[in-house]
């Protein structure tokens, strides 16, 4: 796995000479030793841990695991429920659910010490004596971030106990709330959020529940400070962040950019190759964005979400014109319509229907009727559950119905291109949850 | 005022206390049934186009309300009346007592339940739901623990109307509980099965007891009251106890 | 001295209440449905759907009452805050 060099502005004076990598910066996993010799000891913050808190807000740090929540906001929400009676806990989520995203456990494989260091001092700082990691189940990631913490252990830091935990199958289990109700012995679904994991979490303690990458930048500005942090990245979106590509590139994997860059460097980068028609972001709960016309929209939170797309989990999967994006779309919201957690109607009964109805405008031949419906479908599954994984199928549609609108047309007319008979472009995992 | 009274005008004074008594307790056994059946059409989601749910459940509250207060009746009647000694406590603590222990503790019991049932519904959003709903659930004990306390403490059991009465409201609950029951078929075959064969066992014994208890003579006796509580009413319209 | 004022102003102002249905505990018995049909209406499936904003004075009570009546306790009253934003629907997208 290759991490490639993407121009940046200029970096600040005390980082390390990486160039403008900052997570992950060797081919291959970071041994401690490796770890502390390029990136220096982590800081102890013993007199001041909430110190710690004021420079993650100066640096405008937001989660990468989908939600873009500013992280210094939720530091604050879980350090200010600790009034001595209370002991917080730490759950450093690198679950990864998202079958097209792979930056986590990239991230967990070559730089488990900075998430590791993150941990550490997100726990510092917000009085937590216990930590909670949570793997995905590819590659073999418990075993070698179990290794890097027995490194750390024979090292002598002061880290809190860490226990690791395999997330279960299923695109749900990896939610902040599922994570949090399986730590406390219930079952991997979402639960009603009030109240916040961050005033009630796991056995019922301010839990601060933070993306693997996440808590990376948060053992880098511990070092280098708010002012490196934000010395790359745009105002609105500072810092780096790491996106999977795939689809229809050469180089398809994991790279970190400066936030802010364009969606159409990125993916030359990454060897766009063959005429593109679209591109998903953010992940299967996020949207399509039309190829050539969204080359320029800035790689960000905001900036995507102003042209209609999301950052998510920093999914950007390259439709070729090859492909047909209703077809992939159909696909897509199958496999979710199999993972939800059924616990709340509206999405019980909205999903298997906007999945049936997909499947009839991508393989059928749609009338006027169905795609009414599907639109109506889309009304009413959003915002109406305990999570978000309506509202993300939802706008999956509507955005391949907007984007894919020739194709569209072309369906009602005659029925389903051949283009949808191609093989799926967007990964669907072969067993599903339930 | 010297002299003790006449006998005749001691049980005249407490006749009416008696009727009272007997004639509040059907009532409420009557209104029981009614609430206990308004919340079985809750449970299977009964509704029509003229008869929304919230008609059911604002029934269901109101006649649970109802049949306490006639229960509350009933019990001050029977605590007034001193022709048999029922001290108040009776009506709380099942089988201390000395007339029919057994059969009037039954009712001691069907009204600590009520009290339990109406009193945490009162509170219903305050308390957490699955309390609420486990302290609810003993109205299936509740409603046959009253029938049989009235069959078993009642002077009027043996009345052709009063049994016509209670086997309506027997007949009205057993098929409301079926149904109840066949609703939960398809996701607990087993619990279903179990809760049909109690229902049927329970009518089947409840029916054979009637038949050789209440109905059967020197009930009186064989239920526990003493000569000393027994009484006799002068009146083509009245009944001796048997 | 204009915050202190402001302050009292808020005291003064009435309570708004809104509707907030449990989706998990919901069970579409639609008794919110029946008493309230000019703020819930019901989805293809039964499902309430609640008109975002407050819940005008007048139908306060009904709404205690859809509150104490649902069988669930799947749907209660909240307190909003004074200069809340309605309650529209944007594109969320999930926690971390």
């Amino acid at each position: 796995m290759t991490a490639e060099h993407v121009r940046a502005s200029a970096g600040a004076g005390q980082s390390p000479d990486s160039g403008d990598l900052r997570l992950i910066v060797r081919d291959q996993p970071m041994s401690l030793p490796a770890h502390v010799a390029h990136y220096g000891p982590a800081p102890q913050n013993a007199a001041q841990p909430a110190a710690l808190i004021t420079e993650i807000e100066r640096a405008g740090l937001t989660g990468r695991g989908g939600g873009a929540f500013p992280t210094g906001r939720k530091f604050r929400a879980v350090a200010a429920e600790n009034s001595g009676r209370r002991s917080p806990v730490v759950v450093a989520n690198g679950s990864e659910s998202e079958p097209a995203s792979s930056k986590d456990a990239v991230l967990l494989s070559h730089s488990p010490h900075l998430v590791l260091d993150g941990i550490a001092l997100a726990a510092e700082s917000v009085g937590a004596a216990r930590a909670y990691l949570c793997v995905g189940s590819r590659g073999n990631l418990a075993r070698s971030v179990g290794a890097a913490i027995a490194e750390r252990d024979q090292a002598g830091l002061a880290t809190p106990p860490i226990e690791i935990i395999s997330r279960p199958d299923g695109y749900l289990a990896g939610q902040e709330t599922a994570l949090v109700s399986m730590l406390n012995g219930g079952l991997p679904v979402p639960t009603l959020v009030p109240p916040r994991p961050s005033d009630k979490g796991v056995r019922r303690q301010p839990t601060l529940v933070l993306n693997v990458e996440t808590l990376a930048h948060v053992a880098l500005i511990a070092r280098y400070g708010a002012v490196w942090f934000r010395s790359v990245g745009s105002d609105a979106a500072p810092g780096s962040a790491l996106v999977t590509v795939t689809g229809a590139v050469d180089r398809p994997g994991v790279r970190e950019i400066p936030l802010g860059t364009a969606l159409g460097e990125v993916l030359r980068r990454s060897g766009l190759n063959s005429p593109a028609q679209a591109v998903l972001t953010g992940g299967y709960f996020g949207s399509w964005l039309p190829l050539p016309a969204a080359l320029g929209v800035p790689v960000s939170a905001p900036g995507l979400r102003a042209a209609g797309g999301s950052l998510g989990a920093g999914v950007l999967a390259v439709l070729p014109d090859t492909a047909c994006g209703l077809a992939e779309t159909a696909r897509v919201t199958g496999y979710l319509a199999g993972q939800i957690a059924a616990q709340c109607g509206p999405c019980r009964n909205g999903m298997p229907a906007l999945a049936e109805a997909m499947n009839r405008i991508a393989f059928g031949q749609p009338d006027a009727d169905i795609i009414r419906w599907a639109h109506q479908l889309t009304d009413l599954v959003t915002g109406r559950g305990a999570c978000h994984l309506p509202d993300g199928a939802a706008g999956l549609v509507t955005s391949a119905l907007e984007v894919f609108a020739a194709d569209l047309r072309a369906h009602a007319q005659a029925g389903p291109c051949e283009r949808a008979r191609r093989p799926a472009i967007l990964p669907i995992p072969a067993r599903n949850y339930r | 005022m010297t002299g003790t009274p006449p006998a005749a005008l001691v049980v005249t004074s407490s006749t009416p206390l008696w009727y009272t008594t007997r004639a509040t307790g059907l009532v409420a056994m009557v209104l029981l049934t009614a609430a206990m059946a308004t919340g079985l059409l809750t449970s299977v989601r009964f509704e029509h186009r003229n008869w929304p749910r919230f008609v059911t459940l604002g029934l269901h509250r109101n006649l649970s309300l109802l049949a306490l207060a006639f229960t509350v009746l009933h019990v001050l009647t029977t605590v007034l009346d001193n022709f048999v000694s029922i001290p108040l406590v009776d009506a709380f603590v099942p089988f201390i007592g000395t007339y029919r222990p057994f059969w009037l503790g039954l009712g001691a019991i069907a009204f600590d339940l009520m009290l339990a049932l109406i009193g945490t519904s009162l509170v219903r959003t305050r308390m957490r739901l699955r309390s609420w709903r486990l302290v609810h659930w003993t109205a299936y004990a509740c409603w046959p623990v009253a029938v049989i306390h009235g069959l078993g403490t009642g002077t009027d059991t043996p009345v052709r109307w009063v049994l016509a009465l209670t086997a309506a409201c027997v007949l009205v609950i057993v098929v409301l509980t079926l149904w109840r029951l066949a609703l939960s078929w398809p996701q607990r075959p087993g619990w279903v099965t179990a809760g049909i064969v109690l229902v049927v066992l329970a009518v089947v014994a409840g029916g054979a007891w009637l038949r050789a208890g209440p109905l059967a003579p020197n009930w009186n006796i064989r239920s526990g009251t003493h000569t000393s509580q027994s009484r006799t009413v002068s009146g083509t319209s009245a009944r001796t106890t048997k | 001295m204009s915050q202190g004022r402001d302050d009292r102003a808020a005291a003064r102002a009435p309570r708004e209440f809104e509707l907030r249905v449990n989706p998990i505990r919901c069970d579409a018995h639609g008794v919110c449905i029946e008493l309230l049909p000019e703020l819930i209406t019901a989805d293809p499936w039964g499902y309430p759907r609640v008109r975002p904003g407050p819940v005008p004075l007048r139908l306060l009570a009904l709404a205690r009452r859809a509150v104490t009546d649902c069988p669930t306790l799947a749907i209660a009253l909240a307190e909003r805050a004074a200069d809340q934003p309605e309650a529209g629907h944007s594109r969320v997208r999930p926690d971390s």
